[in-house]
């Protein structure tokens, strides 16, 4: 019986190889070779030569990585619990069946299926100076208005508030799909019981729904620490690069600057750290389900 | 079932015929927009208004004149050379693709794009008929590695209708502007005195290239030879200090607009927003229309000038200029042919695209009593003299363009202070020249 059972397990195999080939060919192939790029001296154009941890060493020693070091984990400490926090309000809001529940639905998931360049746009028409909202109601109000692209603090702030509205749907949608695995039994207790809202909500509906804040709060770490079209078209990085994110130092330093050799070591601390971020959230979250 | 044959069989020699007859198919990239929808279909070039007018005008016309060449246009952003660069690294590069001069080093000595001097001798153009400012940006190492299209630098459009109300106007109705950087700041402060408007309207957000432009140009007026070694700058340097000082006075006096990036400044001076537009010379074309147009700010209330002399030393501009350049890549003989017969197209046109405010690259443009009429030009002629650009063997300007505004704009904006905004320029830059 083991022994066939072991037998079809390398048949099933065979099921998963092309997505296999497609998953090495793709991603374990280019995560390889950005390792082995980062070893080198090289531009866009041919072979480079090698240069141990060179690369290493300069992308530590560049105040610039630094501070787009900086800068990401501060957008990704600010943006995650934001966007957690009210993608779950909205969803305890919206887990109703009424017509206008539905359309709420609709609208606070639409800003997703944009692209950055119409996000950008938008939010730009909202911070720019002169003719944008925030100025016009500034002006309205008598106060003097805060130039939010191109002030220290306000250009990430700004940016932040415009990838939160983006990106605010697939956690609500997330959020409701688990609301709505929640046996409705547990609640008819809890109203036996005249437990009070807030208990229902600490005591059945959140630890019911752990696993999808934990699954929302990964995805959205991985995302938010890859933050690069916002930035680059709203602020460029600026001003003072208070608002250059990681990836945008490693598209600066590989395309502009033409130093594949930094941009990819460069990339590879990326790497680990969103690895390390993901695996931290991940057994912090296992531990507690197991207790 | 014979006449459906038969129809078919017509049909397909139509195809072929019309196939055969646009036979050669060059792709060409550029930047200066996309505005299909207003100039898609538009041959009469002399219609068409603005560098994407224009050029789009340009190419419909160079195709209708050419049935037997398709020339398939793809636009890209400003400035582009990120698509170009992948397009190179995957051996997919287009055949002629617009560049700036002060990019073309770059891709020459990494040996990208091709010379182009038998393409342009087998049409019979000749480099000598190219002034020395466009001969020069394109001529690296003795040959030419693109067809010069034209030169531009940053230039003073001026508002008149609100210098006259600031009282800045002569009495020939010329506008009064300032000889030295005092005299800016004070002639700054009378325009917002009598107007309750900033005096210039800068690019001051979301963009560097203005402050490298401003800061070149700053420099080469006090004589400054910061590029002496094509792989080291000087920034630490009393001259760049004084540029810089003066650039953030502009600020700290409230006499510029504060936060706009490129399209919101460009639209601010059109509303009528500030005096003074510190901007290129592709916009004189789209400025002159909106002057000439009834009810708009700045009708009948246009000018423009060269960036004053600031400093003693020399009046003296940056510069660069636009090229359409051959990346290295294979291609049939009749592909080459096309492209050179495009190259004298746009050459002999140079004048339609002098309509945009660039100057021309082509000596005789000068000299056509057309381009003499064209509006301000007397006013901008000088630049042809005074207009420098950095040492052709400078490479990576983009990027050495993208630090100084970081740093500067950091110094202009209060965040550092200027002795450390320039350290940072200078070692970031040097760092960036010596890891080549």
């Amino acid at each position: 019986m083991a022994k066939t059972y072991r037998r079809s397990q390398w048949s099933h195999g065979l099921f998963i190889l092309p997505y296999l080939s497609a998953f090495a060919l793709l991603l374990v192939f280019p995560l390889f070779w950005g390792i082995w790029l980062s070893l080198h001296k090289v531009d866009l154009f041919g072979p480079g030569r090698f240069v141990g941890l060179a690369n290493y060493v300069r992308v530590f020693a560049d105040p610039v990585f630094l501070q787009a070091l900086r800068n990401t984990i501060v957008f990704v400490i600010v943006s995650v619990p934001s966007l957690v926090a009210l993608g779950l309000f909205l969803a305890l809001a919206l887990n109703r069946t009424t017509r206008a529940t539905s359309f709420f639905r609709g609208l606070f998931f639409s800003s997703s299926v944009l692209s950055v360049t119409i996000v950008t746009l938008i939010w730009r028409f909202v911070f720019i100076p002169g003719d944008g909202l925030m100025s016009v109601i500034f002006k309205h109000l008598g106060a003097e208005p805060i130039h939010f692209l191109s002030t220290s603090g306000w250009s990430l702030f700004s940016i932040g508030v415009a990838t939160v509205w983006w990106c605010l749907g697939l956690p609500m949608m997330l959020f409701l799909a688990a609301l709505q695995q929640i046996p409705a039994d547990l609640y008819e207790a809890a109203a036996l019981d005249n437990a009070s809202p807030w208990r229902v909500l600490t005591r059945i509906t959140l630890p019911s729904i752990a696993r999808t804040i934990m699954l929302v709060t990964i995805i959205q770490i991985v995302m938010q620490f890859q933050l690069f079209g916002q930035a680059q078209l709203m602020t460029n990085g600026g001003p003072n690069g208070t608002s250059r994110p990681l990836v945008m130092y490693i598209y600066e330093v590989g395309f502009v600057r033409w130093d594949i050799g930094k941009g990819a070591a460069a990339s590879q601390i990326l790497f680990l750290i969103i690895l390390c971020a993901a695996m931290a959230q991940y057994v912090v979250s296992t531990r507690k389900t197991e207790n | 079932m014979r006449r459906i044959l038969l129809s078919t069989a017509a049909l397909i020699a139509l195809t072929y015929g019309s196939a055969a007859q646009a036979n050669t198919t060059i792709e060409l990239q550029r930047f200066f927009g996309a505005c299909d929808a207003d100039y898609g279909n538009v041959t009469d070039v002399s219609s068409a208004v603005g560098e994407c007018g224009i050029i789009t005008a340009l190419i419909n016309k160079f195709e209708a004149d050419n049935p037997d060449i398709n020339v398939n246009v793809t636009t890209v952003e400003w400035p582009g050379y990120d698509q170009l660069n992948a397009q190179l690294a995957s051996g997919a590069a287009p055949d002629v693709v617009s560049m700036h001069y002060s990019a073309i080093s770059d891709y020459q000595s990494r040996g990208l794009i091709e010379p182009i001097d038998e393409v342009l001798a087998s049409q019979g153009i000749s480099p000598d008929s190219f002034t020395d400012a466009a001969r020069g940006g394109v001529t690296k190492e003795g040959q030419i590695f693109g067809l010069p299209f034209d030169n531009w630098t940053m230039l003073f459009h001026v508002n008149l209708n609100l210098m006259k109300e600031a009282g800045l106007l002569n009495a020939d109705g010329t506008p009064i502007l300032p000889t030295s950087a005092d005299e800016l700041i004070a002639q700054g402060k009378q325009f917002k005195e009598k107007t309750g408007k900033p005096y210039l309207v800068q690019i001051l957000a979301n963009e560097t290239a203005s402050y490298a432009r401003i800061l070149y140009t700053l420099l080469q007026q006090q004589k400054a030879d910061f590029f002496a070694d094509p792989t080291k700058i000087k920034l630490n340097t009393p001259e760049a200090k004084a540029a810089v000082e003066l650039i953030k006075r502009t600020k700290d006096e409230g006499i510029t607009t504060l936060g706009l990036d490129y399209a919101a400044a460009v639209s601010a001076f059109a509303n009528g927003d500030g005096g003074i537009s510190v901007n290129g010379t592709w916009l004189i074309g789209d400025y002159v229309a909106q002057a000439e147009k009834a009810g708009t700010a700045l009708s009948g209330g246009y000018t423009v000038y060269p960036v004053p002399q600031l400093f003693p030393a020399q009046d003296s501009t940056y510069a660069d200029g636009h090229s359409w350049v051959m990346p290295k890549k294979d291609r049939s003989p009749e592909q080459t042919a096309a492209i050179a017969k495009l190259f004298k197209f746009l050459a002999e046109n140079d004048f339609q695209w002098a309509r945009t405010g660039h100057l021309p690259a082509v000596k005789t443009v000068f000299d056509m009593p057309e381009f003499k009429s064209l509006p301000h030009r007397e006013n901008i002629a000088e630049i042809a003299e005074t207009g420098r650009s950095l040492p052709a063997a400078v490479q990576r300007q983009f990027a050495i363009q993208d630090i100084i505004g970081d740093e500067i704009g950091a110094a202009v904006n209060g965040d550092k202070s200027i002795e450390d905004a320039l350290s940072g320029a200078e070692s970031r830059i040097n760092d960036l020249l010596a890891n080549i």
